[in-house]
């Protein structure tokens, strides 16, 4: 008798369901998911196991042999290029006793050989030889079966390279889905970017999704860094950055382009130099080009933990506002640390001049030391703690902002539109997404 | 990124200039960890150029490790950004404020000139509300200019041990 195919039990040991506790059609988010080492145990099999993630982008490993090293969800790869110029991911470990293979974070190299017994592989991961070979017996060593373990689907959109351990994932273009459409105007608009030297990475006592769910979260943004305000970095208005919509294109993807206050007109073509705007029409549609003309900022989300900020910003008070691109990532530690990862994004055919401004007006504002980003990882390491104790865990967390919000008419975009960039729209169906990972089987269920 | 900026004769320990030096990267330290922001951003130089690179793992051939792109790159807008911000109530990595302490250490300083570098290892502990510590450690390297009998800070490298920072945030000065 073949046993049946069960899906995934959604009762946790105490006895509660996750649908009872996770309730994002009402708003209501237990306290506990952040916290409980039950629950981060089951996102890591049916979220950090199934879902696609983010590893590098191309401009990282221009050459053959050129590697860096990442996590996909949190299993350690090599993103690596081999000497036909073909990128792959492989789980970083040696195929005999699963020594790290490659030992440091970017690297450029013709066969990657582990440091514990010597077996050497090509930078396509083919086995090339074992040390001591001649002690094997026959069968003992079938060198084309222990080539390094390749992510079990690799893809990329723009340059960013996205892999995941599920064979049974959805292809990354069909996941992505409508979000490539979005990711055309942030990614494409002039061409093609390259990323800015290596990430910043840094650690924080938080769990992840506090951090996942601050991108999509529009109206901190003048409490949290309401010191900004007072030194005159940002509009004393409450509402500045309300102004725009946001958009749930499917699949747990979300996104908010912001206008900024009206009449500003810094806050158009996504803050970028006019001579990198005159290329919207060669790369955008219509539709394309008029969202990213009427737009400053963008916060964008691809499922579950990597995050772009298009952002406007001065990196001084003395200095002028200039735009921004900041790639970011959260990969989970233990239930309450989290790996925080953020690289810088710039258009290819930026001068010098504008890639200095770039550079030191992101490193001053976000990033570990950024003057804005600082105070957000006080909030999520307190968040965290206050989260923790037998209290607070039978309580839930308040997201009902707009839950009646209208739906935008006039969006040119695809996906649901909402006008106004204030409300938890986005991260309702953030959370309907991750309710549909943990219950639904591959984890990759569409979401609400 | 060389770590070096000038390659200088040696100041030995017992001489009055490596003395003043001494004395004057204490007296910084102290200036931080007594939250003497403003008499703290005196200490350098206009044109003051303020970097902390981005560290990887690198193998020892490829060098240390130090990469042009930064975790910190500041002049003195942007310290007296920092330090300004610190003043308003509401900079909440640090409202209300870490506790500090500044270890310098291992003093090295060499003169071309006018020119002064003094290179010393850091070790900085932060503890804040009711929280453990937390560490950076590293050197920093500094390019002092003569103020009266004083000196200004032109330049400064800080030159972290950490590839991963496990600090929560880089609020704390350096
Ligand atoms: S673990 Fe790699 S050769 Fe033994
Ligand atoms: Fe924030």
């Amino acid at each position: 008798m073949t046993a049946t195919p069960t899906a995934p039990s959604t009762r946790l040991r105490n006895g509660d369901a996750l649908e009872e506790i996770v309730r994002p059609q009402e708003g209501l988010i237990s306290r506990r998911i952040f916290t409980d080492p039950e629950v981060f145990e089951l996102e890591l099999e049916r979220i950090f196991g199934k879902g696609w993630f983010f590893i590098g982008h191309d401009s990282e490993i221009p050459e053959p042999g050129d590697l860096v090293t990442r996590p996909c969800g949190i299993d350690p790869v090599v993103l690596i290029r081999d000497d036909e110029g073909v990128v792959h991911a492989f789980l970083n470990s040696c195929r005999h006793r699963g020594m790290r293979i490659a030992r440091t974070d970017r690297d450029n190299a013709t066969f990657l050989k582990c440091p514990y017994h010597g077996w050497s592989y090509k930078n396509n991961g083919e086995l090339l030889n074992a040390a001591c070979e001649n002690h094997y017996g026959e069968g003992e060593l079938v060198k084309e079966e222990l080539g390094l373990i390749p992510v079990a689907q690799l893809g990329s959109y723009h340059g960013l390279w996205f892999g995941t351990w599920n064979e049974h994932a959805p292809p990354l273009d069909e996941w992505l889905g409508d979000m490539r459409w979005y990711m055309d105007i942030i990614f494409g608009r002039t061409g093609g970017l390259e990323i800015m030297g290596p990430p910043q990475i840094w650690e924080v006592d938080t769990a992840w999704k506090f951090a996942t769910d601050n991108f999509t979260d529009n109206f901190h943004v003048f409490s949290s860094h309401h010191s900004l305000v007072e030194l005159g970095m940002l509009p004393n208005n409450p509402d500045f950055a309300a102004y725009g919509h946001m958009i749930v294109p499917g699949n747990g993807h979300i996104l908010h382009f912001v206008q900024g206050e009206p009449g500003n007109d810094d806050y158009r073509g996504l803050g970028l130099s006019h001579d990198l705007r005159a290329k919207f029409d060669e790369f955008l549609t219509p539709e394309q080009k008029s969202i990213a003309d009427d737009h400053g900022y963008s916060a964008g989300t691809i499922w579950p933990n990597f995050h772009w900020l298009q952002l406007i910003s001065a990196g001084d008070m003395e200095a002028h506002e200039e735009a921004f691109l900041n790639l970011r990532m959260e990969t989970p530690i233990t239930p309450t640390r989290t790996r925080m990862w953020s690289w810088l994004a710039v258009d290819k055919d930026a001068t010098p001049e504008y890639r200095k401004k770039v550079y030191e007006t992101y490193v001053r504002t976000f990033g570990p030391s950024g003057i804005f980003d600082q105070d957000d990882m006080e909030n999520w390491e307190d968040c965290t703690r206050a989260n923790i104790g037998p209290a607070a865990r039978r309580y839930t967390l308040h997201h009902k902002m707009g839950l009646k919000r209208a739906t935008a008419t006039d969006w040119p975009g695809p996906g649901v539109a909402y006008p106004d960039s204030y409300g938890e729209m986005t991260q309702r169906s953030w959370y309907a997404q991750w309710l549909t990972s943990m219950t639904g089987g591959n984890g990759n269920g569409r979401g609400a | 990124m060389s770590q070096l900026e000038t390659a200088g004769t040696p100041v030995l320990p017992n001489t009055e200039l490596y003395g003043r030096v001494l004395e004057f990267l204490h007296r910084e330290a102290e200036l931080l960890d007594t939250y003497k922001f403003d008499a703290w951003l005196a200490l350098f130089t206009e044109d003051i150029d303020y970097q902390m690179p981005v560290r990887t793992t690198r193998f020892l051939t490829d060098g240390e490790g130090f990469e042009d792109f930064g975790l910190m790159a500041e002049n003195h807008a942007s310290l007296t950004t920092r330090v300004r911000r610190l003043e308003t109530e509401f900079a909440w990595a640090e409202v209300p404020p870490s506790r500090t302490r500044h270890f310098i250490s291992n003093v090295i300083v060499e003169q071309d000139g006018d020119s002064i570098e003094a290179r010393a290892c850091f070790m900085v502990t932060r503890t804040r509300q009711d929280l453990d510590y937390q560490m950076y450690t590293g050197q920093r390297v500094d390019r002092l200019v003569p103020d009266g009998d004083s000196f200004k800070i032109a330049r400064r490298r800080i030159l972290a041990d950490q590839t991963v920072i496990t600090g929560t945030n880089l609020s704390v000065l350096f």
